[in-house]
């Protein structure tokens, strides 16, 4: 099923969906990009690629209260918080193929295991993602170097794409046709078949087949000597990456009362490995680097034979210093031709 | 917590009521252990009468204040704080609240930058012998602060006050 | 110009391969090209192959002296490029004591203000793969557009918009002829039209700024004057900072690091440049240097080491912003 809307009329789009509950699409915040609950007056951005900030805010927010607790007397009372996002039906809209990809990459992380993470499985069975294909790759985008098909999105439930005025949408899951026979009152039937114009992002020249075995056995290469060096330490690239999950578990409270919550952790920071006792196993940046490149490009492939970047370009634009994903790989030599 | 003035730092209904009239605000006062604490101690044998809902904290001198006192005050209730020091040139170590005075003013300025009214938080020099000052300024930063309403600015929206 | 900005570059080449390879020096601290031409990264050079890569154009933009700290424990002596603000930050850690100078060559940089990637997309109107610029005495040309030409002013860094000092400060040698000082530019239009708005919009507006924050601490690991062995983020006892992005901890924190950057901040402006939300984080610190100034005097850090920081000293008769 394909239908399609016109941008004139995305704004009723929006306040209908946003009826319906929380609607997350990408909005501007300044120059920057961000995945938010719509609400009258944000300024939807439909054209960005890639948003600033990655959409995995949508499913794993970047702080939540999940557990509240108050002492009377002798007894802990324990009870669930209500959580945003859990009890409603939510739309996630607007994510790129890349961004998407990155999320079923998560979901072997947070839904196939067992036990699943409730908080992750919940929302993400409540949401439905409409996917929008890329019609003008970023000069930082090199999923293609991943085969991800910047026009394609395999697992959104609605695939929608622009050519000139018109929004298409066309379904992918019964959940996506739910969808959008929901909205059909705004939405008109596409004539004929259509489909998105191909585009290709570059690829920087990568040759990734055979980088995970090829790096087996360098962990104590003297090249993470070089690239960790202008490392500055922060956490902008485990922040804005779509497949990076990491969290910490914390309470905010006193003795009497209180709430745990959980809220991201970056593998970059010294903390992150910190135990008690003050032994840290990761004791500089130069093995905290080593670890978020290896992590993608090595220990995942191995554990889920999927590598854990899907090449959004948000790093080659963000990292201030220039530590980012094509830059690593091509110093450890996953390149097709040396330069 | 509750006060012979009522409770201190809940939220009150706006305009003119009974419960805005009965809320008291929750003001901490930052004391030096030389001139300020005892001022408030000679207050107090004195039997002068300033509102109870001043938290009196001691300091061992004015300019052991870290500004992270102040704001951590602000995020979980305070809606108003006070720093107390000795007179310039009386600091038990010569010179600590020259230094706080330089430092204080410039993180008032800061605060008032980012939003919060600057009534909200005030430095004060009481020496051992003000008594009568010391109760003078609790009552009028009391009343200024009663005047502003509660503050809700920069507060933690987890925080609650403790009954 | 084109062919000036070579021989510029060999200038400096051939000035710090000299100390390099002598032995003078065992580590330089420049930039090279990233991944595209407008962009450039540190560069530790050891070797004279690690020099073919030294860059100096107008995108070097990260602050080199942060490194020094870190890595004068495991050099002894370090040769490091530096730009007016650079050096500035240099002499504010040598002032703190916190590099030991001795150990130190500065090579100054007088820098002409570096271009924001950002403008030349929007001027061009073109993705910047399909731009190219050449860049004239005060005008830059990009090409792949017909030729249009602007000022380069108008193509600065926000950073470099309010510099006043594009020269170096205090170093060994200046590899390239001085530009001039440009007091003429403002430093704090900014925090005046912030200052006379409302205290409620304002308060609005640092609101929507902090609740952005990722809490990557990006602003802070880029400041040079953030030297700090161990920041108050990390301290356990007492614990500061809850780790929740709640938005009363995202205003503590960045009240909180700008305030700690008192008498110490160079107007570099990498906190802000790096910051991936860009959150307008040079307003905080010019605020206090705004303050410093009305009340204490004139203070700019680290271009005088012998005058006290602010911070650091007091006068008997000083003003105080609170009724004493």
């Amino acid at each position: 099923m394909t239908k399609y809307i016109t941008s004139e009329r995305l704004p009723e789009l929006w306040a209908r969906l946003a009826d319906r509950g929380p609607l997350y699409l990408p909005v501007n915040e300044g120059t920057a990009v961000a995945f938010r609950a719509w609400e009258e007056g944000k300024e939807v951005n439909l054209e960005a690629v890639n948003s600033t900030v990655s959409p995995k805010e949508i499913f794993l927010p970047a702080w939540e209260t999940y557990l509240k607790f108050e002492r009377a007397g002798k007894k802990l009372a324990l009870a669930p918080a209500d959580a945003n996002g859990l009890a409603r039906p939510v739309t996630a809209f607007g994510l790129r193929p890349c961004d998407l990809r990155a999320i079923e990459l998560l979901d072997l992380v947070f839904v196939e295991q067992d036990p699943p993470d409730e908080l992750y499985t919940r929302r993400r069975k409540n949401t439905t993602i409409v996917a929008l294909a890329c019609s003008q790759p970023d000069p930082f985008c090199f999923c293609t170097a991943f085969g991800i098909e910047p026009t394609d999105a395999p697992g959104a439930d609605v695939l929608a794409w622009k050519t000139g005025n018109r929004l298409f949408m066309e379904a992918r899951t019964p959940r996506g046709e739910d969808w959008l026979e929901e909205n059909s009152r705004l939405l008109q039937e596409a004539e004929g078949v259509e489909k998105p114009p191909p585009v290709e992002s570059a690829d920087f020249g990568l040759a990734l087949e055979g980088l995970p075995e090829n790096l087996k056995g360098r962990f104590e290469d003297p090249i993470w000597d070089q690239i960790y060096r202008s490392c500055l330490g922060c956490g902008i690239c485990t922040y804005i990456c779509p497949t990076c999950y990491c969290f910490d578990i914390q309470d905010y409270g006193h003795q009497e009362q209180g709430e745990r919550f959980r809220c991201w952790d970056s593998c970059q920071f010294s903390h992150y490995t910190l135990t008690a006792g003050g032994n840290n196993p990761r004791p500089t940046r130069k093995e905290r680097v080593r670890n978020r490149f290896l992590h993608k490009l090595q220990f995942y492939p191995e554990r889920y034979e999927e590598f854990g970047c899907v090449g959004c370009g948000r790093c080659l634009r963000s990292c201030p210093v220039g530590i980012d994903m094509v830059s690593v790989i091509r110093a450890l030599g996953g390149e097709t031709v040396a330069r | 917590m509750s006060t012979a003035l009522g409770k201190t730092g809940e939220v009150p209904v706006n305009g003119a009521s009974p419960e805005k009239e009965r809320w008291t605000p929750l003001i901490v006062a930052f004391c030096c252990n030389w001139c300020s604490y005892a001022g408030g101690d000679l207050a107090g044998t004195s039997r002068m009468d300033y509102p109870a809902n001043v938290k009196v904290i001691r300091m061992p001198c004015s300019s052991r204040i870290n500004p992270l006192f102040i704001l951590r005050a602000f995020q979980r209730g305070a809606d108003g704080v006070l720093v107390a020091g000795c007179h310039p040139g009386d600091c038990h170590y010569t010179s600590g609240n020259y230094y706080v005075r330089r430092n204080l003013s410039l993180f008032r300025r800061l605060l008032e930058f980012s939003g919060i009214e600057p009534e909200r938080f005030q430095v004060s020099w009481i020496s051992a012998s003000e008594g009568d000052k010391f109760a003078g300024v609790m009552q009028s930063l009391t009343e200024e602060i009663k005047a502003l309403g509660p503050n809700g600015k920069w507060r933690d929206s987890r925080w609650q006050s403790v009954e | 110009m084109a062919e000036r900005r070579i021989n510029n570059m060999e200038k400096i080449r051939t000035a710090v391969a000299q100390d390099l390879l002598s032995g003078r020096i065992d580590l330089l601290l420049g930039w090279e090209k990233g991944l595209y031409w407008w962009q450039s990264r540190p560069l530790f050079a050891r070797n004279s192959e690690d020099l073919q890569r030294l860059t100096w154009d107008s995108f070097c933009v990260a602050n080199l002296s942060g490194y020094l700290q870190e890595e004068l424990k495991e050099n002894k002596k370090i040769g490091i490029l530096l730009k007016g603000c650079d050096s500035r930050a240099l002499n504010r850690l040598v002032q703190d004591q916190m590099v030991d100078r001795e150990r130190v060559v500065a090579y100054g940089l007088p820098c002409p203000g570096l271009l924001d990637p950002r403008l030349l997309k929007q001027e061009a109107g073109l993705e910047l793969t399909a731009l190219g610029i050449e860049e004239g005495e005060d005008r830059v040309t990009l090409t792949g557009t017909k030729g249009k030409s602007i000022a380069r002013e108008e193509l600065l860094l926000e950073k470099c918009r309010r510099c006043h000092h594009p020269d170096p400060v205090g170093c060994d040698q200046l590899l390239l002829p001085p530009v001039g000082s440009r007091e003429d530019r403002s430093r704090f239009h900014q925090v005046t039209r912030l200052e006379e708005i409302p205290a409620e919009e304002r308060f609005a507006y640092w609101s929507s700024q902090f609740e952005r924050c990722l809490r990557c601490y990006a602003c802070r690991e880029a400041c040079p004057c953030c030297s700090c062995r161990e920041c108050f983020v990390e301290q356990e006892e007492p614990r500061w900072l809850g780790k929740a992005h709640e938005n009363s901890e995202n205003f503590i924190y960045h009240l909180t690091r700008a305030f700690h950057s008192a008498g110490r901040c160079v107007e570099c402006g990498e906190c802000q440049r790096v910051c991936p939300v860009e959150l307008p984080l040079m307003e905080l610190s010019s605020k206090i240097i705004k303050d410093i100034n009305e009340l204490y005097g004139e203070y700019q850090a680290g271009l005088d080491t012998e005058q006290d920081p602010p911070l650091l000293t007091y006068q008997p008769d000083d003003p105080a912003a609170f009724v004493e």
